[in-house]
């Protein structure tokens, strides 16, 4: 192999490696012939993806129509469509407490709620950060790192912070003493603890937002904004006409991304509230998923597959939706 | 009003000035174009101009009303800009509506404004087009017709034309001067290219390292160089440079020896050289007279054939320095010919090789020049 000659160790490390690996890699192409080689690159990929991806998928589904506390699928019984007939068998779908499954449709309002509500203030505060960030300002590549550090942590130990930060003898209730305002045991009181879940959230992933939004701003040329600055836009309809016309895709692609994510709500809030509480005015459709299948050895695999699946179904249907409006937005 | 007057206008960037002492005065109605090479501050200026950028020092008065610390808005400027900066998610309509909106103007208004310049500019059938929609011809149009609307008292042009093909750009040059001949508004056009320049402008400026050359009308500027950045950005093929020295001072002129025993006559002012003195004699390639047995001896090296004209290419005998020689129709001389060529009288430029200037020309030189030209 005839590749130049390389006098840095990184340089010399890719030689050793490719001496290795040329002989192999000629003999597949002679084999396979060269149009097929990139599947041959794509394998490793691909096969990891099946089976920790696309495998579960299908069991899931399949576990969907079983019934039965048994783990392998030879132990348990088809069931036909029981399992969702159990799920969505309510009297009135705005009073949990008239469904069978009152846990299910108690997790799906407190999800919806908790959606809405992430949602807009995630893309709110990272759409003022993002914009904050693009203007020219001192110490910007900080700020940028300092917003975007909380998403590098693991969920877990972003929801023992906070509650360490909320508790009764926590340091909010600290600071609040020091100004003479009575404690309040934030995660015991249903409208406080809702809106702390809220908080963290938006805390925890604002910095990756911010950073799609940021790159998005940046994109736009610089002389559209000396075009309408000549054109007397005020600042406020320069972020109205241009700004935000122009940032369309990028807010697009925050939106599904945000809502899918929010969709999924569980670890850190899990750990935050103690397990969805108090009571269940934390309680979302992960964790009912999570319940139902391991927790407290219910072992309900088939409820909380179907479950998984109308889960997915709300999620592919949005997802769906929101590409159709952005292809239309496009053209 | 659209007149302008630069005073002792600086730009730095940190350490870095790129402006030094620009005085400039344009008056209302002329077409300005700046220009000079790459990076020579023509298009700061500009930017300054439309305030854009700020200045360091200096004043910029337009319509005698002093505008250094108003916005580009207020300063009743359009600017045409290199790229377009057309709004993408606009419509035509509504590229050109954008700034009238702005500005708070009647919806009646707008309509009978932006149909005025869809009509002058031909862009009526594409006003519901998105500016992608568009080729590069007609977001050219766009973005003048979206400087029309504004009804401004100068336009400013950051290099519109370098984005479009040779065919395009000397069709949209034409329609430039057109459109300034039928609007008679002041415009300031910045280019690096002089053919641009020479054709379009009532007055050039010539720009070179943040300093203002030499301003004058094209022929002004091709004739009468003050230095020898100007002889040699403007012309094309450039001026040719020969070595010399002043051998005699006359009255009317002097006398110039370049070597060959073929003394050069310069009309310079006697007061401004010396006998002895070293020059460079600059001389263009259409100013050469092929003759027979007269004149500089001059080997041909090759020759490009334009059809109409032809230039040949070649040294004086026995040196290096290439010499271009014009010739009207075609000429085809062989490579290694010998050719006399002779300057044509009063088309000798006369520079101070140390100074970089010109030497004064004596007056008569001057209106003998303009009658050729």
């Amino acid at each position: 192999m005839s590749t130049p000659k390389a006098t840095d160790l990184g340089g010399r490390a890719l030689d050793f490696v490719m001496g290795i690996v040329e002989a192999p890699i000629n003999g597949f192409e002679r084999l396979m012939g060269r149009k097929r080689m990139p599947y041959l690159f794509l394998a490793p990929n691909l096969i990891l993806f099946g089976i920790f991806t696309f495998l579960p998928i299908a069991i899931a589904v399949g576990y969907a129509f079983t019934g039965g506390t048994g783990l392998f699928v030879s132990e348990r019984p088809f069931v036909g469509f029981d399992n969702f007939r159990q799920l969505l068998q309510c009297e009135d779908y705005f009073r949990p407490g008239s469904c069978r499954e009152s846990l299910f449709w108690t997790a799906v309002w407190n999800t919806l709620w908790f959606v809405g509500f992430n949602v807009t203030a995630t893309l709110l505060v990272a759409l003022v950060t993002a914009l904050i960030l693009n203007r020219a300002m001192a110490a910007r590549g900080f700020f940028r790192a300092m917003f975007f550090y909380p998403v590098l942590l693991s969920p877990v130990v972003i929801g023992l912070i906070w509650k360490w930060f909320l508790d009764r003898n926590g340091l909010l209730n600290a600071f609040l003493q020091m100004l003479g305002v009575p404690p309040e045991i934030f995660l015991l009181e249903v409208g406080w603890s809702r809106f702390f879940v809220v908080v963290v959230s938006v805390w925890f992933h604002m910095g990756f937002y911010t950073l799609i939004l940021l790159a998005g701003l940046q994109a736009i040329p610089k002389d559209l904004y000396e075009a309408a600055a000549i054109d007397a836009a005020s600042p406020r309809r320069t972020l109205l006409r241009i700004t935000l016309p122009l940032l369309g895709p990028n807010l697009l692609v925050v939106l599904i991304l945000l809502m899918i994510r929010s969709v999924q709500i569980f670890d850190e809030a899990w750990v935050l509230t103690n397990g969805g509480g108090p009571g269940t005015a934390n309680s979302f459709i992960v964790q009912y998923i999570y319940q139902m299948a391991f927790g407290s050895d219910l072992r309900l695999f088939g409820l909380a597959s179907a479950a998984s699946v109308l889960m997915g179904l709300v999620l592919l249907a949005l997802t769906l939706i929101q590409l159709r409006l952005g292809r239309k937005m496009e053209s | 009003m659209g007149n302008l007057k630069l005073t002792s206008v600086t730009k730095s960037f940190g350490a870095l000035t790129v402006l030094h002492d620009i005085d400039l005065t344009i008056d209302n109605g002329k077409f300005v174009v700046f220009v000079g090479p790459s990076g020579c501050g023509k298009s700061t200026l500009l930017r300054i101009i439309a305030g854009l950028e700020d200045i360091s020092a200096g004043g910029i008065e337009i319509g005698g009303r002093d505008v250094v610390q108003l916005s580009p808005a207020e300063r009743k400027i359009a600017m045409v800009f290199q790229s377009y900066a057309l709004y993408p998610h606009m419509s035509v309509r509504k590229n050109l509506a954008f700034g009238l909106e702005n500005l708070k103007f009647k919806r009646s208004e707008i309509d009978t404004r932006i149909a005025e310049a869809a009509r002058m500019l031909a862009i009526e059938p594409y006003l519901e087009r998105k500016p992608r929609q568009l080729s590069g011809g007609q977001r050219q149009r766009v973005a003048i017709g979206r400087a029309i609307v504004r009804n401004p008292d100068i336009f400013l042009f950051d290099e519109p034309l370098s984005n479009l093909d040779a065919a395009l750009r000397v069709q949209t040059r034409a329609e430039i001067t057109r459109l300034h001949r039928q609007l008679r508004t002041t415009m300031i056009y910045v280019t690096h290219d002089q053919v641009e320049a020479m054709t379009m402008a009532d007055e050039i400026v010539v720009l070179n390292g943040g300093r203002i050359e030499q301003v004058g009308t094209p022929l002004e500027l091709f004739d009468n160089p003050r230095n020898l950045f100007v002889a040699g950005f403007l012309g094309s093929p450039r001026m040719n440079m020969l070595k010399g020295k002043v051998t005699a001072v006359g009255e009317a002129a002097a006398v110039i020896d370049v070597g060959y025993g073929v003394p050069l006559k310069a009309r310079i002012d006697p007061a401004a050289a010396k006998v002895g003195q070293a020059v460079l004699v600059g001389i263009r390639p259409a100013h050469f007279a092929i003759g027979d047995s007269e004149g500089l001896p001059f080997v041909v090296q090759y020759h490009e054939s334009l059809g109409t004209e032809t230039y040949v290419y070649g040294t004086l005998e026995g040196r290096d320095e290439q010499i271009i020689v014009h010739q009207a129709g075609h000429f085809a001389p062989e490579r290694g010919a010998l050719l006399r060529i002779m300057p044509l009288p009063g088309r000798v430029h006369v520079f101070d090789p140390d100074s970089g200037l010109a030497l004064p020309r004596t007056i008569e030189q001057r209106s003998a020049a303009h009658e050729h030209a």
